[in-house]
């Protein structure tokens, strides 16, 4: 991994300008259109201020590194997910493994209490 | 305004922007700072497991898969704390079955 996942980047892929919107986008998961949209209003009905941020992010911000423009959408929520709170993903991913471990609980006791079945049958058939 | 209050409403003006300003700014950000925040390696770490519970998961999915294939009723059998032999597993079945053959056979 070359850099973090966690900071801010210019989404420089799916830019429209200088992808400071796009970068939001990717990082929060707010849909890039709305992000526009407020950019955009802001700017017209506002007094120009966002203009300025947009600028002084775009001239802030790193642009993304190649490698880490997820092709799978699933990876890319959970890294938002870890962006936004990192203990509750932290949580989520622990209680995976907890109904993993239930579940196989479950398989288990089935095939150890089908082998007992079954070997009581064979006692009984003597 | 002359003289003594315009010399102290200067510094006054002085002093809040550049004491005061710097000296709020650095406040928050050592408050910043000092928070927990993740590193690499707890980057590393939970890309880890959250690869590792989605492997596991899917490993899971399709041993589930070939139980429920071999035995369509195990969950029955793996919640039932009571030792009963094969019979009574075919038994039930039977009795499912007669159950639902009977109002038939009366008809």
């Amino acid at each position: 991994m070359a850099g973090l996942r966690t900071k801010f980047y210019l989404d420089k892929r799916n830019r429209k300008w200088l992808g400071v919107c796009a970068g939001i986008a990717d990082y929060t998961g707010v849909d890039v259109t709305i992000i526009r949209l407020a950019f955009v209003l802001g700017t017209v009905f506002g007094s120009g201020a966002p203009l300025l941020a947009y600028w002084i992010i775009a001239w802030m911000a790193p642009c993304k590194p190649r490698d880490q423009y997820d092709s799978d959408p699933d990876q890319k929520r959970f890294w938002q997910s870890v962006r936004a709170n990192p203990r509750r993903t932290a949580r989520d991913v622990r209680s995976r493994f907890r109904d993993i471990d239930r579940r196989l609980a479950d398989v288990e006791t089935y095939v150890t209490s089908a082998n007992n079945r079954l070997a009581r049958e064979i006692e009984q058939l003597r | 305004m002359h003289g003594p209050e315009l010399i102290i409403m200067v510094v006054g003006i002085l002093g809040i922007l550049f004491i005061g300003l710097p000296w709020l700014v650095f406040h928050y950000v050592t408050r910043w700072k000092s928070q927990a925040t993740i590193t690499t390696e707890d980057e590393n770490l939970l890309d880890e497991l959250h690869e590792l519970a989605r492997r596991l998961d899917e490993r899971m999915s399709t041993i589930e898969r070939i139980v429920q294939a071999d035995n369509p009723n195990w969950r029955a059998i793996a919640g039932d704390p009571v030792e009963s032999a094969l019979e009574d597993r075919s038994e039930r079945s039977f009795e499912t079955r007669r159950a639902t053959n009977r109002p038939a056979r009366r008809n």
